[in-house]
């Protein structure tokens, strides 16, 4: 093969390998971008199943289909892989044999080349040279200076102490961001927006700033006023007991009979209703949004409905929690100007009773397994909060005016779900809490720690009882005891036989009520522990009983109340059915009834 | 000879580019539970002291056969085949660390931060290539380098540059360098190692994008030989201006150069000094390059200045690639990040204990140190700007064709295209 034949032939071997290597560079491109957009867990169809896996755990059909859906996207996706590694291993050995050719092709081509004896071109290099190199350094200065003006210099800005918040003790559970308003007790700035009384549901609102306005000296409630009203989790200072009088004992949920209204209720929530005056609130929540919405209590119309967003230090992706917690567990609680809400996301949040949103915060999301789902107590200006995470145990006043911490008290204690309660002894109030391993009261003013009992375990559920100068807790697999909440604190009987797992304890007048989650419904003597009498229901039992108007009702989860006189003989009065699923706990106001199920809100009177 | 080397050493190569890109599709673990125990993490240990002595002695080794090949026997087969040999201890087997190219920094570092020690072995690495430089030439780069090598096999036609581009390009790798040194003293980074775009290949696993890079310089340094050694390479001027000083360099003839012009275009890095032509060296041109050599060297104080003062200003750019003056501008400007988990940075901060206060006043005394550094950052690439406008003005007195010391990675390409016979 002559020099001519073998330049053809690299030519023609050149243009050939050429062209191959193109079409397989672009056909591999191809592939590779539909590798990248349909990579298997980015599939919408799977995620949809999971989705609805996470609805429904134990679908198992829906499991295997899931498994085989998955099955699929990922045997297409290492047929699409291995397509791309063929098109690889082609498009080598395009290239190889086009380098190749290119190679034989330029050494064959190649001619010493003939020196330029043009001295102009020389010069003319050397001219380009020094220009170039004057114009690059002009350039290059050019850019830093234009660096220097268009850089902000963020660390100037900054002032000592200005991010103080960061500094709070690290971990997901803790205080992060904080965003309060200008707030004093006697002025208050606040946000005005329309009250929404179409009741539309996750509608977005406008919201402006109104200029600061000077306000009276607000009074601060207490115990009596409580009483007036249903304001926190558990009716006043969440002892489980009511005040009310003349509350129905008989109602049919399906059938409308004593059902004043119904409403459906837009978002979900194991969390009750609390009652300020003529306004009764409920939160609720979901991976889109969470709200809090205030009713008319008289007619069921919706007064208004907040979206709980735009919260500094919020975390855009919704903490892990179950289905039978959810996102908005904790029952909201209302001082008499504003009503307070907390989520799983930690996000804490304040509106005046007309839906203004006064002040927020987010205390980091809590690290709970199943969801927080400690509730709210308010007292003399303070909205407390039990924080107790699984990063440890805490508990927090904050200014139910700003928002601002009053107090914030680590505590040796393991994660709870149960809410705090208060509680009066020698003129002073206390908040008492149930954890693992302590039951313990601190000075609601000071957060002081004033005693505590390391006598529970477990994951701890059921909030206190208090009557009679005695605190009781109890927890599933661990025990029912009494203790005197003041210092030196100790168990003064205790008892194993019937213990709850979500529902809290009620006592009144030397008996203490206790519904344990597989249906059995017990009544103890306050003094002495033992048991009067129980009563098995054969259905489960999470809400916690309210003693109200000489009657205890317990809801079961199957929406049945099960009324029953408040006393030792263990008469069951009714057992009127709502017709729907509920776990909430009941709110009572003059002669009413207020019941959260699955769906709807019900009032239930005469 | 090279025709028939080339072809298996870029097959190699590819296959190398394909594996190390292939690599890269890794797929996620299945969510379901299988009962598959994920092995635990590990971290491979550190290379046995012995070892890293006996990369110093290869290196050496190495050096000084690259040496003898090209000054000696003037072989640029033996360059070839050393050339691969480095590829595969120090690209492929050592997977490119360590390398001199990137002991700039270790150096630098070491120089600026007492706590920070650095092993005989790197210095060494830094050292021993910059001693044969000053007396052999770049006999580093013609076949020690793992860099070089990798893209000294892949020119298949080069494609010659004027040289005012050639002059320009030279510029950058001073950037490089006086960025790397700033970046490394002041504890930011190290550039030169995290932008090295062949470590990638040799390490047969990298990001895609690194991958992406390694492949576009070699494709690349198909037609234009060496891209990275020409127009990045920040060790490489260090090995230029210890070249300059070598007594023993490379020479393109064996004897005395018959100005056959037969070189003139063999180099693919156009590292061969043409002697100026008669015409060039008139009176007239010769004192006009005086005139302006006088004036741009008055000017180079005011390159110095102006270059110091720009780069000084824009310390506050620069320092925002140190990642606690990133970290603190960003918890400033977005504190409610604290919040997110995924930031890693963020996360490590806040289970520190430092304070954001701390933080703060840590990151202000590194833009300070920025402020400082940008003065000599800037003011030295004002003084390279400076001479290289100046060099401009030279006209160097020789007739025969010689390579320039700076610019020559001693290859030996051009030794083949000498019809003179060596004398012996």
């Amino acid at each position: 093969m002559n020099q001519e034949e073998k330049l053809k032939l690299a030519k023609q071997s050149m243009q050939i390998s050429g062209i191959f290597s193109l079409v397989v560079a672009a056909l591999l491109l191809i592939n590779f971008a539909q590798l990248k957009k349909y990579e298997p867990l980015e599939s919408e169809t799977l995620k949809a199943l999971v989705e609805q896996l996470e609805d429904d755990p134990r679908n198992e059909q829906l499991k295997e289909e899931i498994r085989h859906f998955d099955l699929m996207v990922r045997k297409a996706y290492f047929t699409s892989e291995r397509q791309v590694k063929t098109g690889a291993f082609l498009l080598l050995f395009g290239v190889i044999i086009f380098a190749a050719s290119l190679k034989i092709f330029t050494d064959i081509k190649h001619k010493i080349g003939m020196p330029d004896p043009d001295s102009e071109v020389f010069l003319k290099a050397r001219r380009n040279a020094w220009q170039w190199l004057f114009v690059t350094g002009v350039v290059l200065f050019g850019l830093a200076f234009t660096a220097a003006i268009f850089t902000t210099n963020y660390l100037e800005t900054y002032l000592p102490g200005e991010l103080a918040t960061i500094d709070e003790p690290t971990g997901n559970d803790e205080i992060r961001i904080i965003e309060i308003r200008d707030n004093t007790t006697d002025i208050a700035v606040v946000e005005e927006e329309s009250v929404d009384t179409e009741g539309g549901e996750g509608e977005s609102e406008s919201e402006s700033v109104r200029p600061a306005v000077e306000k009276a000296p607000e009074t601060i409630y207490g115990e009596a006023d409580f009483r007036k009203h249903h304001n926190t989790f558990r009716g006043p200072m969440g002892l489980g007991v009511s005040y009310h009088k003349n509350i129905p004992t008989s109602w049919d949920g399906s059938a409308g009979t004593n059902v004043l209204w119904k409403v459906a209720l837009s978002k979900p929530g194991y969390n009750s209703p609390v009652i300020w005056g003529d306004r009764l609130f409920l939160a609720g929540g979901d991976q889109q949004a969470r709200i809090v919405s205030c009713y008319d209590r008289h007619s069921g119309q919706l007064l208004w409905e907040k979206q709980v967003d735009n919260i500094p230090a919020s975390p855009t992706k919704m903490p892990d929690v179950t289905d039978d917690t959810g996102l908005s567990a904790p029952t909201m609680a209302v001082d008499g100007y504003r009503v307070f809400a907390i989520f799983a996301t930690g996000d804490v949040i304040a509106f005046d009773l007309d839906g203004n949103r006064v002040w927020v915060r987010n205390l980091g999301v809590p690290q709970n397994h199943y969801g927080h789902s400690s509730s709210l107590m308010v007292w003399n200006n303070k909205l407390i909060i039990q924080y107790d995470t699984g990063r440890g145990g805490r508990m927090m006043a904050l200014n139910t005016t700003s928002g601002e911490t009053e107090w914030d008290v680590k505590r040796d204690n393991r994660i709870s779900w149960a809410s705090p309660i208060l509680i009066e002894t020698d003129g002073k109030v206390q908040v008492v809490t149930n954890t693992d391993p302590n039951v313990a009261g601190h000075d609601v003013e000071t957060g002081e720690e004033l005693w505590k009992v390391a006598v529970m375990m477990g994951e701890v559920g059921p909030s206190c009882a208090y009557s009679d100068g005695l605190v009781y807790a109890n927890n599933e697999y661990a025990s029912l005891v009494a203790i005197n909440p003041e210092p030196g604190a100790e168990v003064q009987w205790e008892n194993y036989d019937y213990l709850s797992e979500a529902a809290s304890p009620v006592a009144k007048d030397g008996l203490l009520y206790l519904a344990t989650s597989y249906g059995v419904f017990v009544c103890y003597d306050t003094k002495t522990g033992e048991q009067i009498w129980e009563e098995d229901f054969g259905a489960t039992l999470y809400s916690s009983p309210m003693l109200v108007d000489g009657k205890i009702y317990i809801m079961d989860n199957s929406g049945v109340m099960h009324i029953m006189k408040a006393d030792r003989s263990g008469t069951i009065i009714n057992e009127p059915a709502l017709g729907e699923h509920s776990y909430a706990i009941p709110a009572f106001a003059q002669g009413r009834i207020y019941i959260r199920g699955e769906n709807s809100l019900y009032c239930i009177g005469k | 000879m090279i025709k028939q080397l080339h072809k298996p050493t870029l097959f190699l190569l590819m296959i190398f580019m394909f594996v190390a890109m292939s690599a890269q599709q890794r797929f996620p673990k299945p969510e379901f539970e299988s009962g598959y125990e994920q092995p635990d993490t590990t971290t491979p240990e550190p290379r046995a002291a012995a070892l890293e002595f006996f990369d110093v002695l290869v290196l050496l080794g190495v050096l000084s056969l690259a040496t003898f090949l090209v000054i000696k026997r003037r072989s640029r087969r033996g360059i070839l085949w050393l050339s691969i040999f480095t590829l595969i201890y120090f690209g492929f087997y050592r997977n490119g660390c360590i390398c001199p190219v990137g002991s700039v920094q270790n150096v630098t570092l070491a120089l600026f931060d007492p706590a920070y020690k650095i092993s005989i072995t790197v210095l060494l690495f830094f050292l021993l290539p910059l001693v044969f430089a000053l007396f052999y030439g770049r006999t580093f780069c013609a076949a020690a380098c793992p860099l070089g090598a990798i893209q000294d096999l892949v020119i298949i036609k080069p494609v010659a540059v004027s040289s005012w581009v050639r002059k320009t390009i030279s510029f950058i790798p001073h950037v490089y360098l006086g960025l790397a040194v700033l970046f490394a003293a002041t504890k930011t980074d190290f550039i030169i190692c995290r932008y090295d775009p062949f470590v990638g290949i040799f390490r047969m696993d990298a990001p895609y994008t690194m991958i992406v890079l390694g492949g576009a310089f070699l494709l690349l340094g198909m037609f234009f030989a060496r891209p990275y050694c020409r127009g990045f390479c920040p060790y490489g001027v260090l090995l230029s201006w210890m070249s300059r000083f070598s007594r023993k360099h490379m020479t393109i003839t064996p004897s005395e150069c018959i100005s056959c012009k037969l070189c003139e275009d063999s180099c693919p890095f156009d590292a061969i000094e043409v002697p100026p032509t008669e015409k060039v060296r008139t009176g007239s041109t010769v004192r006009k390059f005086l005139r302006q050599y006088t004036l741009f060297g008055i000017l180079v104080p005011v390159w110095i200045v102006l270059g110091g003062w720009a780069v000084s200003k824009s310390h506050v750019f620069l320092s925002k690639a140190h990642p606690d003056v990133y970290l603190s501008e960003l918890l400033i400007k977005h504190p409610e990040l604290k919040a997110d988990e995924e930031n890693l940075d963020i996360q490590a901060f806040l289970e520190s204990g430092k304070s954001m206060d701390q933080l703060v006043e840590e990151a202000s005394l590194i833009r300070m140190k920025f402020k400082k550094g940008g003065w000599f950052l800037g003011g030295y690439l004002g003084l390279v700007l400076g001479i290289m406008i100046m060099n401009q003005f030279i006209l160097r007195k020789h007739d025969d064709y010689v390579p320039h010391k700076g610019d020559c990675f001693s290859c030996g390409r051009c030794m083949n295209y000498c019809p003179v016979d060596k004398k012996y």
